[in-house]
């Protein structure tokens, strides 16, 4: 049998969750914005190579600004967790590493992978500079509109958690 | 009773769901009311969701509640709490349709959310303005300064030059040359008003004037200008208004030229003319009206609002010259004095601009003090005559500068000068010849003129620690000009400055 994998993905509301979720499972994108409610859950398998695969289960968390409030129900059992913040709103990761506390506190031991989206609004350039000059840690910065880097965050992660297993 | 039991069966049954499924999620037993699956189905086939019993089934966890899971109702979507406890025969799973409920929230949610988030990026993006703005004013000020040292030693040059043996044609070319720098000096003026308003870094002076005078010298200089365009000039003042108050009395002069220029540039025939009329007079106080009017082409209603912003002037004529920030400035200038600029226009007719502002007027103290104070204008004093020459020092690294100052002081007679280009030289020269007075520039490249002012006030020996010290900068900031006369500089001249201006200031600072 597959090996399946809970993975979690959450940061502050309209960061673009849903949206990478979504270009990951269906490569797709829309302009729209609904905000999330509660938790969508999705499928996806994602072949590391020939013979190896893994099956990931992709919990779209409500996006909340505190992340306190997450409900520890729907933590339990997560293997990874991808937080989201959007480059182009300050509010989603001047707290970062505070945030990333706080997660870590809910959740002992699994992976978490910083997820800096929508580069396509910015300079990235401009970008990597401003992340750096105020030490905000991240994984990867991402487009879920042009679909940059957005598969290389979850077989970053795949791989991550094939090496733990 | 039994009617009671029967609603609640009917309510409640369509929104409530039980199963219970083995440890894999295998479903041993169900109704059909939420979702659509049936004894036998695989939970974690029916929906990914249900791939969390099985961590349940291993957990310690008597019973777990998840709010608001979305899952593939029988027709639509549903969003349900799903409540799971453990059991002997396996685990009962509850599952509670609240989607209606849900909904709402979601709209809630989503009006609150997008509200935040689109004031975070109103916010953002006026940030960016306003950084972009300061940017650009703090450019054009940079800018502008570095203009003033070239075109302070144009202005006096083209004056030594125009003292020298000259042709008639020769002479003309000067008046040319000069005009030519006059305009480009006051341009320089203007935009650096407007980007010293634009940075708040423009202080109102309150000082007494002689009101009469002020507004003789622009019955004067309007009447001209006016004249030459064939046009007539008419100035109004209600003569009971005091002949001295306190205020700003450059800034005013700026705000009421830069409407008569306007006023003269626009109007080809008829005339332009300033009316000033007395409000009222409270306390220590005249509130006063002033009027600039004139016949020319008028402004059309809706480019009214856009005079008075930089850069935009509405559908300036090609022929018209100039920076077109005269408007914008008084604007900026007015809102400091705490007023504002009105204006009524008709097009074909003309226009009239007019605002309101209080002065004070000086109390019988305050104006004996100014009377006193009130510097005379520059005549060689009858010690300076008689043939006794000073001892200057000119501290400058500007060539042109230098030049300048040299020959028009040399040529006054009444001096002995020495030059300096280097600020390190400069404490030696001060100790070893005994001056009577030191003109410096305040931006040496060494040593600054503060840090050498300083020094000269920390000599030990009286002659030459109190010798008088006039600044030169080419940074008209109040709070610059403010430091370096608490450096212990005497006076500070900004430049470009008139001859005049600087002989008469050389005297003061000599006798
Ligand atoms: N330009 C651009 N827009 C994006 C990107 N990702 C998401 N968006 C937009 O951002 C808005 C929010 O995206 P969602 O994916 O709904 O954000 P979310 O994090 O799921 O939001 P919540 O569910 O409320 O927490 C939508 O209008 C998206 O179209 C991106 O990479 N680039
Ligand atoms: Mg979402």
């Amino acid at each position: 049998m597959q090996r399946s994998r809970k993975i979690v993905v959450l940061g502050h509301f309209g960061v673009g969750k849903t949206s990478l979720i979504r270009r990951f499972v269906e490569d797709t994108f829309s302009d729209n914005y609904k905000v999330s409610i509660g938790v969508h859950i999705t499928k996806k398998v994602v072949v590391l190579n020939a013979d190896d695969a893994v099956t990931f289960i992709l919990w779209d968390l409500e996006g909340t600004d505190e992340m306190e409030q997450i409900r520890d129900a729907y933590l339990l059992g997560t293997h990874g967790v991808v937080f989201v913040f959007d480059v182009t709103r300050p509010s989603t990761f001047q707290n970062l590493i505070r945030d990333i506390e706080i997660v870590r506190q809910k959740i002992q031991g699994p992976p978490i992978l910083v997820v800096g989206n929508k580069t396509d609004l910015i300079d990235l350039e401009k970008l990597e500079q401003q992340m750096l000059e105020n030490t905000i840690p991240y994984d990867f910065l991402t487009s879920a509109k042009t679909g940059n880097e957005v598969e290389a965050v979850f077989l970053k992660l795949a791989t991550l958690l094939n090496e733990d297993a | 009773m039994r009617m009671l039991e029967q609603y609640k069966q009917q309510y409640l049954a369509g929104n409530i769901q039980f199963a219970i499924v083995d440890p894999n999620g295998k479903v041993l037993d169900c109704d059909q009311h939420v979702l659509p699956i049936a004894p036998g189905d695989s939970l974690p086939d029916f929906h990914p969701f249900f791939e969390c019993i099985t961590e349940i089934s291993k957990g310690a966890e008597e019973e777990i509640l998840l709010n608001c899971v979305h899952l593939p109702g029988k027709d639509s979507e549903v969003i349900a709490d799903i409540h799971i406890h453990r059991k002997p025969e396996g685990l009962l799973v509850i599952i509670y349709d609240l989607s209606q409920h849900y909904n709402n929230y979601q709209a809630v949610a989503q009006a609150r959310n997008e509200s935040i988030i689109k004031e975070e990026l109103i916010v953002l993006k006026n940030q960016e303005l306003e950084e972009r703005e300061k940017f650009k004013n703090t450019f054009i000020q940079n800018f502008s300064h570095e203009l003033r040292n070239p075109l302070g030693s144009m202005l006096s040059i083209t004056n030594l030059l125009g003292n020298t043996p000259l042709t008639s044609e020769q002479r003309q070319m000067i008046a040319f040359l000069k005009d030519s720098n006059q305009n480009l000096k006051l341009m320089l003026e203007d935009i650096l008003s407007i980007s010293m308003i634009a940075t708040g870094r423009l202080a109102l002076d309150q000082k007494v004037f002689d009101f009469h005078k002020f507004l003789e010298l622009i019955r004067f200089t309007y009447s001209a200008k006016a004249e030459q365009k064939g046009l007539s000039f008419a100035l109004e003042i209600d003569d009971k208004i005091p002949e001295r108050l306190t205020g700003d009395r450059l800034r005013l002069y700026q705000v009421l030229t830069n409407l008569l220029d306007n006023a003269l540039k626009y109007t080809e025939e008829g005339a332009i003319g300033l009316r000033i009329s007395l409000n009222q007079r409270r306390a220590n106080k005249v509130y006063l009206r002033f009027v600039v009017t004139d016949t020319g082409s008028g402004i059309a209603p809706e480019s009214i609002p856009k005079v008075f912003e930089s850069f935009s002037r509405a559908d300036a004529p090609a022929n018209v010259k100039g920076t077109g920030l005269g408007l914008p400035i008084v604007k900026g200038l007015l809102a400091l004095m705490e007023s504002e600029i009105q204006l009524h226009s008709s097009l074909g007719k003309g226009s009239e601009f007019y605002f309101d502002i209080a002065l004070k007027y000086p109390l019988p103290s305050e104006e004996a003090a100014w009377l006193m104070e009130s510097p005379a204008t520059y005549t060689l004093p009858p010690w300076a005559k008689k043939g006794k020459k000073f001892k200057l020092l000119i501290v400058e690294d500007d060539e042109g500068i230098q030049t300048v100052l040299f020959k028009f002081l040399m040529d006054t007679g009444c001096f002995y000068i020495d030059l300096i280009y280097d600020g390190a030289r400069v404490m030696e020269a001060v100790i070893q010849d005994q001056y009577d007075l030191i003109i410096m520039d305040v931006d040496l490249p060494n040593i600054s003129g503060k840090q050498l002012t300083r020094l000269i006030r920390g000599l030990p020996m009286d002659p030459l620690k109190s010798i008088p010290i006039l600044g030169l900068t080419a940074r008209a900031y109040e709070q610059n000009l403010a430091g370096f006369r608490a450096s212990g500089m005497d006076e500070v001249l900004t430049k470009p400055f008139e001859n005049n201006t600087l002989l008469n200031t050389v005297f003061t600072l000599l006798k």
